[in-house]
């Protein structure tokens, strides 16, 4: 059995083999791509946040009467929902948010050293107004300074000091400590851990945070609640009967862990993923059905052939081997072509969507797996055809 | 016909002599046609266009005229009241007309409880301009603030169990108005008048309100706003009319080369009289983004249904070749009796139409199975991703293209090899 012959042989059947090497090729090339941007979304959902994301709940929220999304009644109406929620065995902080984390956008705003404008201004930050409980309720380690114990309104004479990430603080004022300096908005009372706030923001762990009563919630406002690991959704079920039995007059968008929601910010991915795996699955089926249907056809074809060689003594396992030789020859060949089909089809998605380029090993293991469910699907033709006897040669003389 | 049938009858008695690869062929196609074409649903309607005779007529003009300087921005897609009121300064537009969307409140009385609202904050040019159909009633007679709204047919029928409600008052966020006018069923999709943050894929708003009467009880955009000076954005009425901050959207309408030729003069001279006036540094920027284009000019077209087309695209190319592989296989097996049928004195002619019958079989059930197949990927595509519900629907022009699809896929298939069955040498095929 050699190489020269077993190319002869592909080459006997010119358009059924080429038309096997490029479905082996394609199929490889989606494979590749799609094992890729799993991969990369995995990353992405994987990616460090600063949050413990399973166990803090947001609820998102708005009043359905005017004077309810306006002070005094909206401060109100706060209070009382912080202290109700307060009470429910294992909150640990509640705090309210003109918005919560972990989201794709939002309330925004820029922000720099007024000594430096041109060099460190920051255009898209999340502008965060807040209750003081809000560090305790993400569970933001201080890094300097003091946070805020109090609520300073915005529009006040006063300005609200802000607390800053540390990525934050890092890019206005590199090499020396933020706190006590002033921004173009208000000075840096504290620095804190960093934490995922918005996709669409300049850098996804930039937030500054103001500690404000909220002054309006035309946009809805958030609920932020760190429990106990065993009392989350406890804790979920509750809330909904206890927020309107505090004041019936609002809407509840919904409840979620803040792992619910990072799922969701990159559910498109998720799904683009989902389906490219769907589509990878029934490729490799495509692929086994053509390689089944050819080393079967092949077998039926060449049954005059084994038999002349099962009488000059070829054994079972010879010809057995010779089959399957065929066919991982044919599935070598796809694969190679299927390397070239992978980078272009991943330059091409890659204009599209956000595409990491490929790296080596993959095309090699998705050619592995290629193998081996083409191997699986000519087992059996291959070994109908170690039954035939060598009294079949006779027929042909 | 007699003939035809034959034929037919000939193709049918060959499929179940070996069902199983005919039916592996037909599996496979329709694999390919009806993923290919769940995908193509989605890319069709959502690059549809939803008035092919005006998109080239309607426009979305954007200027730099912002209180910060930028000498490469891009200018903002969202005006400030103050700029729409420059930018309507002028008689050449046929129609032209601003509008936001905001969230409220409805309900009948303050007893009840409230139904959430989408409110689109308009002029009444919006409905003229987009061929709103009305059911009911008048829209408003001018740009003037007034208690009155245009309700949705689906809101009308939700709040009151009918639909006729014109004259009725209703309580919208605590404060009393009455109903002038009802629209018919409508949904442009793509909603390209709101093209803005892929707003183009969601439904049309339930409740119509002046714009004047939204900037006078501080309704806020509830899609994009933004604020590039000290504007309370709770002072909506007062500041919001003057300041810098940017929430509404502005389309005018330009029939002729002529009108768009001069309103593009018009804003160069606005921008440049302006910057003047020392009301704005930035180097002019202008913009006017017909409505077929605005989608993509705002960046909001589908990456992930795009990339998936590309790869279903590939996946029909593998189940063409697959199938076309089993095909040919299929025929070889069946070539002796075509030779017979050729040594008896069948032309070839005869043989390929014997052929486009096993065509329109094969188109038939591909059509059949690929719609099925069709059916649950869009299903699929709805569920993983649900921002694009809307675009999951198929109309008779796509069914005519998946049936054209079908029958050329299946043609194709059967092409090279009914051609090899048909014209081999007879002697060597009788002879195997």
């Amino acid at each position: 059995m050699s190489l020269h012959l077993l190319l002869k042989s592909l080459l006997r059947r010119k358009v059924v083999t080429l038309l096997l090497l490029v479905q082996l090729a394609l199929t490889l090339a989606l494979l590749v791509n799609s094992l890729l941007l799993a991969g990369q979304t995995r990353d992405k959902l994987n990616e460090p946040t600063g949050l413990d994301l399973p166990h803090i709940l947001q609820v998102q929220l708005k009043p359905t009467t005017t004077d309810l999304r306006a002070q005094p009644l909206l401060g109100d109406l706060l209070e009382r929902q912080l202290a109700a929620v307060r009470t429910l065995p294992g909150v640990k902080a509640v705090a309210y948010a003109n918005q919560g984390p972990v989201r794709q956008g939002g309330n925004q705003g820029n922000l720099y050293d007024p000594n430096d404008e041109a060099r460190t201004n920051v255009p898209s930050i999340p502008a965060y107004i807040v209750s003081p409980d809000f560090f305790a309720a993400l569970g933001l380690k201080l890094l300097e300074g003091q946070l805020p114990q109090t609520a300073v309104p915005l529009d006040g004479e006063v300005r609200s000091p802000m607390v800053l990430t540390r990525s934050l603080a890092e890019k206005i004022f590199p090499n020396r400590s933020a706190v006590g300096l002033d921004t173009s908005y208000a000075p840096v009372a504290a620095v804190v851990e960093d934490f995922f706030g918005h996709l669409m923001a300049t850098e996804i762990m930039y937030n500054r945070i103001q500690v404000a009563p909220l002054l309006g919630v035309d946009w809805g406002y958030a609920l932020l609640i760190n429990t106990e690991p065993s009392a989350t959704e406890n804790i979920r079920q509750q809330l909904p009967d206890l927020l309107r039995q505090i004041d019936p007059n609002i809407e509840i968008f919904y409840i979620r862990t803040l792992k619910e929601q990072h799922q969701r910010l990159y559910s498109n991915e998720f799904g683009l993923a989902t389906l490219l795996g769907i589509l990878s699955g029934l490729m490799l089926l495509v692929a086994m059905v053509s390689s089944y249907s050819n080393a079967h056809f092949h077998a039926l074809k060449q049954q005059q052939e084994i038999g002349i060689k099962r009488a000059l003594g070829a054994s079972k396992q010879l010809i057995f081997l010779e089959l399957l030789s065929e066919n991982w020859l044919t599935t070598a060949l796809g694969a190679l072509l299927g390397v070239a089909a992978a980078l272009a089809l991943n330059k091409m998605l890659a204009s599209v969507i956000s595409l990491n380029a490929l790296s080596w090993w993959l095309p090699l293991l998705v050619s592995l797996v290629l193998l081996v469910c083409v191997t699986v699907a000519t087992w059996y033709p291959a070994r109908i055809a170690t039954s035939v006897s060598p009294a079949t040669a006779t027929k042909t003389l | 016909m007699e003939q035809f049938f034959y034929y037919v009858k000939v193709s049918w008695v060959s499929i179940k002599r070996a069902p199983l690869p005919y039916a592996l062929t037909v599996f496979i196609l329709s694999l390919g046609l009806g993923v290919f074409f769940a995908n193509a649903t989605f890319y069709y309607q959502m690059n549809s266009d939803p008035l092919p005779h005006k998109s080239d007529k309607l426009f979305y003009p954007m200027t730099l005229m912002v209180p910060y300087e930028c000498n490469d921005c891009l200018p903002p897609r969202i005006h400030s009241y103050s700029n729409v009121q420059k930018l309507s300064a002028s008689d050449i537009p046929t129609a032209k007309v601003a509008m936001y969307s905001s969230d409220g409140y409805l309900r009948l009385s303050s007893s009840q409880a409230p139904t959430p609202v989408s409110i689109r904050i308009t002029q009444p040019a919006f409905f003229s301009m987009f061929e709103v159909p009305l059911l009911h009633g008048s829209v408003w007679s001018d740009d003037k603030a007034r208690q009155e709204l245009i309700l949705s047919k689906q809101t009308a029928e939700k709040i009151f169990g009918r639909s006729n409600v014109v004259g009725e008052k209703v309580l919208l966020d605590d404060r009393h108005y009455t109903v002038i006018g009802v629209l018919d069923n409508w949904q442009m999709l793509p909603r390209l008048y709101d093209a803005n943050n892929r707003n183009h894929v969601n439904d049309a708003d339930q409740v119509y309100m002046p714009l004047e009467t939204g900037y006078d009880y501080n309704y806020m955009s509830n899609s994009q706003s933004h604020t590039f000076d000290d504007t309370d954005f709770r002072q909506l009425g007062t500041q919001g009319r003057t300041g810098a901050l940017h929430q509404l959207q502005f389309w005018v309408q330009l029939d002729t080369q002529a009108q768009q030729q001069a309103y593009r003069q018009f804003m160069d001279n606005l921008v440049a009289d302006e910057k003047k006036a020392g009301r704005h540094q930035s180097t002019p920027n202008n913009q006017l983004v017909a409505m077929r284009d605005i989608v993509r000019f705002f960046g909001g077209e589908s990456a992930d249904i795009k990339a998936f087309a590309l790869v279903t695209l590939l996946f029909l190319g593998v189940c063409l070749f697959n199938a076309s592989h089993l095909s040919l296989n299929r025929y070889l097996s069946n070539q002796y009796e075509f030779s017979l049928r050729r040594a008896l004195g069948a032309s070839r002619l005869q043989l390929q139409q014997q052929m486009l019958a096993d065509v329109l079989l094969m188109t038939l059930f591909c059509t059949l199975c690929g719609l099925l197949i069709a059916w649950g990927g869009v299903e699929l595509l709805n569920y993983l991703w649900p921002a694009n519900r809307l675009f999951g629907r198929w109309d008779p022009t796509l069914l005519l293209l998946l049936l054209g699809l079908t029958l050329s896929s299946s043609y194709l298939v059967t092409l090279y090899p009914s051609l090899r069955a048909s014209f081999g040498g007879l002697n060597q095929q009788l002879k195997e």
